[in-house]
């Protein structure tokens, strides 16, 4: 890490005071570490951003997912059922403690997930922005 | 038997006694519930199915001891099968001279003969098919699918052919008493017919006591029999509990199939594909794929010997890697509707767990079969 990674990720945790040394917090700073690796004028996550890649709805992924929506409803502190039927528990961490606990875990998800629904992966800002938003909820 | 029989009573005697009478009635009760849960309940009624068949087995037992042990008219001795007493009995009818017999006729004492021989039958390929098929029961151990399979079938014709003897008997029953002018049901409750001044003797008595002693004996036995066989493991049954890694990463989006449910070829087609699986990503990194495949592979549906193994190891060509796509599957479960598997209960055909209680476990008894209640 590079004395710039540093302080953008320490910016960040300043910003989340909550989740200071939580698993979480980790799993967001290897986003954050990635996200200013490919982009050195990296700034930080927006949960807004968060919130609209959650809602947006894409033609250029499979057509049977075409939003995020699709299998986790559009409240994050709802259920949601995949296409096979089977309930997926809410992604909103305030109903779900242990969720972006894993950095395997969540990288595994989103590798999928963005592909299913936007035809590519996902880059680091927008998986940081994904967390954000789903943090505060 | 307690019914006394005196010189003075000879307008009609004792001919049906009260062991024939609990058999014959026994008899109908057990062949309705039978028959009933064969032919019309649902699948999940199954173990009703089973204790009527035994109830059915234990009164064939009973009635063959009794053949020897009851009294005169329930002995074999009394009516011995023959053809050509048949044709006799037939053809004096038919002349308009029917001949008054106290106990069966010839017609009808060669269909008491069909129809234990028949039962016999029912009972055994019944017992084969619950055993290859089902891996339930005392044969459970020993009987390939391959044997039990088309035990079923059997079984089944054997029914209807039971049934068709049943109208028979029904047929005769009704002819006797046109032809006759005696109320032959009513006998069978009471067990007094009118009597000719021949059959007037002194029957010979019933041994109530060897009977029981008989019974008792040969039932112990066999009930022992069965419980000993039916404790040894089926064979070809799955009895490891899935791979924890199968488990947790096929089982995200839905019911971990267990891999009984699908041959080598099927698995190795749907990890080939997991890119786009079923208009989705579902990758795994490469070493995890690997292992979980070679886990597949070691467990498919060719390595078993239940009934799902055997019947969803043939894969539909048009959809290889779908079990609900092969053509059994979509036998077994075409009287379903479209709207029940995409209920909020259920979900999807894949979701073999909302309607079977021991998915999990790959063998899929039809006692486990139960639609959420919502669907019922
Ligand atoms: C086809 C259904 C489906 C769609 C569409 C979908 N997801 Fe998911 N998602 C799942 C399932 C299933 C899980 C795993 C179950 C669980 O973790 O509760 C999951 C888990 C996740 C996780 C892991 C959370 C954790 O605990 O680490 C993330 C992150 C995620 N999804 C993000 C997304 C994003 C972003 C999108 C849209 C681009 C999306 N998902 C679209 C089905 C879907
Ligand atoms: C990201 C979610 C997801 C994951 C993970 C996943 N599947 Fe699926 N799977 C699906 C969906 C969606 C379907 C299609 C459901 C439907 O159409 O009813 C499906 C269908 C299937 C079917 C066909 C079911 C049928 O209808 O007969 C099989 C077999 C299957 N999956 C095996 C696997 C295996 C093996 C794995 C683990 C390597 C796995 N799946 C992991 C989403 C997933
Ligand atoms: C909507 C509920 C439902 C779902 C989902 C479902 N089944 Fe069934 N299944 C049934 C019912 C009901 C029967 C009995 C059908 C009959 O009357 O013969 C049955 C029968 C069967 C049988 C035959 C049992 C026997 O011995 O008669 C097998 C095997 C079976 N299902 C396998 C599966 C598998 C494998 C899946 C998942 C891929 C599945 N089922 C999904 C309802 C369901």
């Amino acid at each position: 890490m590079t004395i710039r990674t540093l302080l953008a990720v320490s910016a960040f945790l300043a910003a989340t005071p909550a989740l200071a040394g939580s698993a979480q917090h980790a799993v967001l700073a290897r986003y954050a570490a990635e996200a200013k690796t490919a982009d050195p004028g990296f700034t930080g996550f927006s949960a807004e951003r968060g919130k609209a890649l959650f809602h947006a709805k894409f033609a250029t992924g499979k057509p049977d997912t075409p939003s995020c929506t699709t299998c986790h409803t559009e409240n994050p502190k709802q259920e949601g059922r995949t296409r096979a039927g089977k309930i997926v528990p809410p992604l909103a961490l305030s109903v779900k403690a242990d969720r972006y606990s894993d950095f395997a875990e969540t990288e595994k998800w989103f590798g999928r997930n963005c592909d299913s629904v936007i035809g590519r992966t996902c880059t680091p800002v927008e998986k940081g922005d994904f967390i954000s938003y789903m943090i505060t909820q | 038997m307690s019914e006394v029989l005196t010189r003075a009573d000879c307008s009609t005697i004792l001919v049906w006694d009260r062991g024939v009478r609990i058999f014959h009635w026994g008899l109908v009760a057990g062949i309705v519930v039978c028959g009933w849960t064969g032919f019309i309940a649902p699948r999940n009624w199954l173990n009703l199915h089973l204790a009527a068949g035994a109830a059915v087995t234990a009164l064939v037992c009973f009635r063959l001891i009794w053949g020897s042990t009851g009294s005169t008219y329930a002995r074999f001795r009394s009516f011995s099968p023959s053809l050509a007493a048949v044709r006799a009995h037939l053809a004096a009818i038919a002349a308009g001279r029917p001949q008054h017999h106290i106990g069966h006729n010839p017609a009808g004492a060669l269909m008491i003969y069909g129809l234990l021989g028949l039962l016999v039958l029912l009972i055994l390929t019944g017992v084969i098919a619950l055993g290859g098929a089902l891996k339930q029961g005392p044969l459970a151990f020993a009987v390939p699918f391959a044997v039990g399979w088309p035990a079923r079938e059997v079984h089944e014709w054997l029914a209807w052919g039971l049934l068709l003897l049943i109208a028979g008997h029904l047929c005769g029953v009704v002819l006797e008493t046109l032809v006759t002018r005696e109320n032959i049901v009513r006998a069978m409750l009471t067990g007094r017919k009118r009597a000719s001044p021949a059959a007037c003797g002194n029957p010979a008595k019933a041994h109530p006591v060897l009977a029981a002693t008989a019974f008792v004996a040969g039932a112990a036995g066999i009930a022992a029999g069965t419980i000993w066989l039916s404790d040894r493991p089926a064979a070809g049954v799955p009895g490891e509990k899935l791979d924890a890694a199968y488990a947790r990463e096929c089982g995200a989006c839905h019911f971990a199939f267990p891999p009984s449910l699908a041959s080598a070829q099927t698995w190795a087609a749907v990890m080939a594909s997991l890119d786009n699986h079923f208009g989705e990503n579902a990758n795994l990194d490469p070493t995890q794929m690997a292992r979980m495949l070679a886990w597949l592979t070691a467990n498919s549906a060719e390595r078993f010997d239940t009934l799902p193994a055997n019947l969803f190891r043939q894969a539909d060509p048009a959809e290889p890697r779908r079990i609900t796509a092969t053509p059994a599957w979509q036998r077994i479960h075409r009287a379903i509707p479209d709207s029940v598997f995409g209920s909020k209960q259920v979900g999807a055909r894949g979701a073999c767990e909302a309607c079977h209680r021991d998915a999990a476990s790959g063998r899929f008894d039809p006692q486990s079969i139960s639609l959420p209640k919502e669907l019922r």
